[in-house]
């Protein structure tokens, strides 16, 4: 039966490694070819040109900061949001528990640019545009729910019969919340802030509505480049932009492992004391 | 009381912040696509926006276009997640279970990239002049850069559907590969038992299995490709654009008079979506596939 285990095996593998890493091949080419001509699969002439360019250039980091810190003030008004709305929903018995839910994951399938653009007007009188805590605001609602899902599953793993015992050695609600809840919750939320502020940094449109060319995110930067402009310099944009979103991700993943870790050894050094 | 209206009170924030920003925006657009603007002195209500859109031709083209390169990629993305979901189901089998198994991580790459930048790789890659018409000429199979068919800003939205192919395919992988981690390697013997080579597998048994989870992520990636504006705009041509690219040239086309044509196409976009999102939602109730989405 298995004759060739190991031969189908490379040549999934084989496609599996087409599919995902090929594409960005001409993107790095691109990005480091000086007057790349057709018919050449390889650049004739290399350089490091549009690479320069784009380290080089103020608005380059400028974009980089704005766009990071319009993600972290989202995805920290979140967490503040997403937090006692998930307890509520799964610790309690909530009337209408439905609409709650219909409301808050509504802008998962309602695209966010409706609402934008239906908005823009008003944020236009009250003087949000053109302003980043404008484009915040308009950044909330898309990410909002996935975090909240995320917040959910944690709860719904979370008993109350732990509280209950923290109360009853003497432990008040603050506490109780610290020591207790949060470090149970940690996990999600951090994978629902890893999505959370994924989503908030791939956002152009609504960004480009409310912030009108004012508030210069990364993806703003980007598309004039990508859109007819010089491939090289459009290219390490592009790489720039993919690796900021997936250093982002790692970040957290990296911030997650290191909790457990430091706190596995607290807790054996704990254990070696007592 | 205090107990009563505790859980309100916690959901408060969030619901009020929802509905303030979000369903406060997408009525604020269906009145004024009603004609009520109070802005620029108009009060009365009327469907003139929605009589006018409804008419014309370049809508409908619309609407044929979006319909169509919303099938194809979520055609395509499922056809190809379910591949690599299978193939990993396989690679799992084969190699002992102690080995890292990087490509877990390797085939979510491409749900990482923004999609402006998954948009930019398709047009370095299905250009006229991009990469695989250079390997097509490298191989003599061409000998002309118009010898390579116009996939990218083309009328049909061909690189359109394959950015999204690319993008979605692992999210299918996703939704499916916990599906098929259930099946026992138990199974799998049994079926040899019988006599069931590799393609009587998957056939009896692999596909069966992740059939109700394969349908709804086909339907998820359908309902956003249908409205998702990024990918489109960079790809697509001018005219007939996708319906959110369509909404957002009446919108900024300079004169007053088109927005409220521009709000009525989002919301018959948000009718559709929402309509799609309950079919969605049903189904996925009555199968069992979204654990955990509420």
């Amino acid at each position: 039966m298995k004759k060739h285990p190991r031969l189908l095996s490379l040549f999934l593998f084989l496609g599996l490694f087409i599919f995902v890493i090929v594409p960005f091949i001409p993107l790095i080419l691109s990005s480091l070819s000086f007057g790349w001509r057709w018919p050449d699969v390889f650049p004739q002439a290399w350089s490091l040109r549009a690479w320069e360019y784009v380290v080089n250039d103020g608005r380059t980091w400028q974009a980089v900061g704005i766009s990071l810190w319009i993600a972290l003030v989202v995805t920290s008004v979140n967490i503040l949001l997403a937090v006692p709305a998930a307890n509520a929903l799964v610790r309690y018995r909530v009337r209408g528990r439905w609409l709650f839910e219909a409301i808050i994951f509504a802008p998962i399938i309602i695209p966010p640019f409706i609402s934008v653009m239906g908005i823009h007007l008003s944020f236009l009188r009250f003087g949000l545009t053109e302003t980043v805590l404008g484009v915040v605001l308009a950044h909330i609602a898309p990410t909002l729910p996935y975090l909240f899902r995320a917040v959910m599953i944690s709860y719904q793993t979370l008993s109350v019969d732990w509280e209950d015992q923290a109360r009853m050695l003497g432990a008040g609600a603050v506490p109780r919340f610290f020591h207790v809840v949060l470090p149970h919750l940690l996990p999600g939320i951090l994978a629902g802030a890893s999505l959370s502020v994924l989503i908030s940094l791939s956002q152009y449109l609504i960004t480009f509505i409310i912030g009108a060319g004012q508030v210069v995110t990364l993806p703003i930067l980007l598309f004039p480049f990508i859109s007819g402009g010089d491939p090289s310099v459009a290219s390490a944009y592009s790489l720039l932009y993919a690796a900021i979103a997936i250093a982002a991700l790692a970040g957290m993943d990296a911030a997650l492992k290191r909790y457990y870790q430091t706190n596995r050894a607290s807790q054996q050094e704990k254990g070696e004391n007592a | 009381m205090w107990q009563k209206t505790k859980p309100y009170l916690l959901l408060l924030p969030a619901a009020a912040t929802i509905i303030l920003l979000f369903f406060g925006g997408i009525f604020d657009g269906l009145l004024k696509s009603f004609g009520y603007f109070p802005a620029i002195g108009e009060t009365g209500f009327s469907v003139a926006a929605y009589d006018r859109l409804l008419s014309s031709s370049s809508f409908w083209e619309s609407m044929a276009l979006t319909l169509r390169v919303a099938a194809l990629s979520s055609l395509l993305s499922a056809i190809i997640g379910a591949f690599i979901a299978v193939a990993l189901f396989f690679l799992n089998d084969s190699i002992e279970r102690t080995s890292p198994k990087p490509w877990h991580r390797l085939f979510q790459l491409p749900l990482t990239i923004p999609h402006l930048v998954a948009g930019y790789i398709m047009v370095l890659l299905f250009m006229q002049s991009g990469f695989l018409s250079r390997l097509l000429a490298a191989m003599g199979w061409i000998d002309e850069i118009t010898d390579f068919p116009v996939l990218v800003n083309d009328p049909f939205g061909w690189g359109i559907i394959f950015a999204y192919a690319w993008k979605e395919a692992p999210f299918v992988t996703l939704m499916l590969y916990p599906v098929l981690s259930r099946i026992h390697g138990s199974w799998r013997e049994v079926s040899r038992v019988f006599g069931a080579g590799h393609w009587q597998f998957i056939r009896e048994i692999v596909v069966p299995v992740m059939m109700p989870a394969w349908a709804i992520a086909t339907f998820i990636v359908f309902v956003f490709t249908f409205s998702a504006f990024e990918v489109p705009y960079l790809l697509g041509v001018t005219y007939p654009s996708v319906l959110p690219v369509y909404s957002y040239q009446l919108y900024t086309s300079g004169t007053l008079s088109d927005r409220p044509e521009a709000l009525a196409v989002n919301v018959i976009l948000a009718a559709i979506t929402i309509l799609l999102g309950l079919v969605a939602y049903y189904f996925s109730k009555r199968w069992n596939v979204l654990k955990g989405w509420g």
